[in-house]
């Protein structure tokens, strides 16, 4: 009886303190949205007819999706070349990409505000090198959020793809040479398939946390910039219309999941393997 | 299409280390040459070197009258199979073998048609669909082997491919291998460590030390005639004992061992005996006789312990210049502690050139 239980018994504080510190408060804000008094449709028909809203929607899906692809790009790139290197090189290749992970967002992304800033580095240079003559205001555009969370996110996808990368035995590219493969046929018809799996974790953690992200495009979008994090602060702290953050919040989930479900169905589709 | 394949004068390094010397040989058409050593003894190396994974430092590769030195890889149409298989893990077995058919531009359905043709014939044709992690060690090499072969490569190369194989499997395998490249008559090179193997499935072999080739021959000849100090210890003569010749008389020959024991050795049954060599003998080449009146001359030693062999007594035989092993008849078992004679059994014996 004890022994049946001891799975339970093990399994219950960790059980509990999900329960209660994330289905109890996400179901609660949910369950808030369906509660106006005009309808349960009311705050999402509010939602999707106010033009601002939808804009800042598609903004985010569209700044998301565009740090998704740069990040897993460059990560794939950055993590082949370390996959190839000697054993001591990769560890301290890997820990410098990592080291950027240690400092909390906020401060990475200020260090942007110093690079971009009408007085920052990047016009700096630019003015004394004559390749302008006024500063340009990156600040506040979509390229600075972009190039933000670029700088944040390539080092989580340069981690997992080093992982798998280096798990693809290295005879097995050497079979796929040898059987007349060219350099750019291994990397299509072999690296790319098995690498598959980690691209595709990556890419998922990537999204999500573009999309869901609050600090950088409070700090480098701002008003003008707004995504769906800064929206629901806005929402919450600026209007206190709690119904139309809750509603914010709502849409976020759905979204993120259904992104999610779409991302893990492609990997199924190109890797035979996870059939 | 049949081949040679000839390596001249090549030489390897790893950073700064040689890893091979000056190699040369050449593998003739339709032959299976393997290469035969220890670990780091620069055999892999020479496969890779052919495979164009590795760059030689200096010499030559042909195969045919194609030069391969530096043509990438894929450009060299050379059929590998692989000690861990390298199977591609996300392709079906009828993938794996249809790989290169790809690469060299095959439509689907020709493909399709010579790959299943080509598993057939590797006896694995109703595994087509299946993915290469639900298939053991033995369908999983044969796999590597049709993919090999399907491509119809002038040249095949084996990198230690049954080294992952059960006792058994590795004989099947062993002969699979071997009819497989008999009926294509394709020039092919083999790497291995294990000495059975290498003599049961080639033409000639090559014993390889230390990034060089010691002896390349036919699996008898290195058996019976070694050539040197290290490949007769390679195939098993145990005794390789020293010697200098102190007299001559005709055809017969005084030679004496480093501790001073003599031996008359005649060059009728030993061959042409120069002033300083080496008497190699496998247990079987020394017999041992007891010591007394009537026993020919011979080296003087203490016996050891005694083996029961079967055939024969062994015996570890001490002597001041050191110890050997020879076999005395079963008729006459003698005791450890006594006295004997060694004297060598010419047709078990070889000179050899001294050593260093």
């Amino acid at each position: 009886m004890v022994k049946r239980l001891t799975p339970w018994i093990l399994a219950g504080p960790a059980s509990l303190l999900v329960l209660l510190l994330l289905i109890l408060p996400v179901g609660a804000t949910l369950l808030a949205t369906f509660a106006d008094a005009k309808g349960w449709a009311a705050p999402y028909l509010a939602f999707f007819n106010s033009g601002f809203r939808r804009t800042v929607l598609w903004r985010t899906v569209e700044i998301s999706l565009i740090t998704t692809v740069i990040s897993v790009i460059l990560g794939f790139i950055a993590a082949y070349v370390v996959a190839q290197m000697p054993g001591r090189l990769k560890s301290i290749m890997i820990i410098a990409a990592v080291f950027p992970l240690l400092t909390g967002v906020v401060v990475r992304s200020f260090a942007w505000l110093i690079l971009l800033g009408k007085n920052g580095i990047l016009n700096s240079a630019l003015l004394s090198l004559g390749l302008i003559t006024e500063p340009i205001s990156m600040l506040y555009t979509e390229g600075a959020v972009i190039a933000a969370m670029v700088y944040l996110f390539v080092p989580l996808m340069i981690l997992t793809l080093s992982g798998v990368l280096e798990g693809i035995p290295k005879d097995v590219l050497e079979a796929a040479s040898s059987l007349g493969a060219a350099p750019f046929a291994v990397f299509r018809q072999v690296i790319l398939p098995l690498a598959m799996p980690g691209l595709i974790v990556g890419a998922v953690l990537v999204f999500t946390g573009s999309f869901t992200s609050y600090a950088t495009p409070q700090l480098l979008g701002g008003e003008r910039q707004m995504m769906m994090g800064t929206l629901l602060y806005q929402r919450a702290m600026v209007t206190f219309d709690w119904t139309g953050a809750s509603t914010v919040a709502a849409i976020m989930v759905v979204v993120t999941i259904a992104i999610v479900l779409v991302m893990t169905r492609l990997a199924r589709r190109l890797n035979p393997m996870a059939a | 299409m049949t081949v040679s394949l000839t390596l001249d004068s090549v030489t390897a390094h790893y950073g700064s280390t040689q890893v091979l010397k000056d190699l040369s040989l050449a593998v003739e058409a339709g032959e299976l040459v393997s290469l035969l050593g220890s670990s780091g003894c620069g055999k892999t190396t020479t496969l890779r070197l052919v495979a164009g994974f590795l760059e030689p430092t200096s010499g030559s590769i042909r195969l045919g009258e194609r030069d391969l030195t530096r043509l990438p890889a894929h450009q060299r149409n050379i059929g590998l199979v692989f000690q861990n298989y390298a199977l591609f893990p996300h392709l079906s077995v009828r993938d794996n073998v249809a790989f290169g058919l790809k690469q060299r531009g095959l439509s689907a359905t020709e493909r399709l048609k010579k790959a299943d043709a080509m598993l057939e014939r590797v006896g694995l044709a109703s595994f087509a669909e299946r993915m290469p992690s639900a298939l053991s060690g033995g369908q999983k090499q044969r796999v590597a082997l049709a993919r090999a072969l399907v491509i119809e490569p002038p040249l095949l190369m084996f990198d230690e491919p049954l080294s992952n194989l059960d006792a058994k499997l590795r004989i099947d395998m062993r002969v699979e291998i071997r009819r497989l490249q008999r009926a294509n008559g394709t020039t092919s090179l083999y790497v291995t460590h294990d000495q059975e193997e290498a003599f049961s499935i080639s033409d000639r072999v090559a014993i390889m030390n230390a990034g060089r080739i010691m002896q390349l021959d036919r699996p008898e000849v290195l058996y019976q005639r070694p050539a040197n100090s290290f490949v007769a210890r390679f195939v098993g003569f145990e005794n390789l004992i020293p010697m200098q010749v102190s007299a001559r008389d005709g055809a017969n020959v005084t030679a004496r061992t480093e501790a001073g024991a003599a031996l008359a050795l005649s060059q009728d049954a030993f061959g042409a005996i120069p002033d300083r060599f080496v008497l190699a003998a496998r247990p079987d080449g020394l017999a041992v006789t007891r010591a007394g009146e009537g026993t020919p001359a011979g080296i003087p030693v203490t016996l050891g312990i005694r083996t029961y062999l079967g055939r024969a007594y062994q015996y570890q035989c001490s002597t001041p210049g050191g110890d050997y092993l020879g076999n005395g008849p079963l008729s006459e078992p003698l005791e450890p502690g006594s006295a004997a004679v060694l004297a060598p059994v010419p047709e078990q014996c070889c000179i050899l050139p001294p050593e260093g």
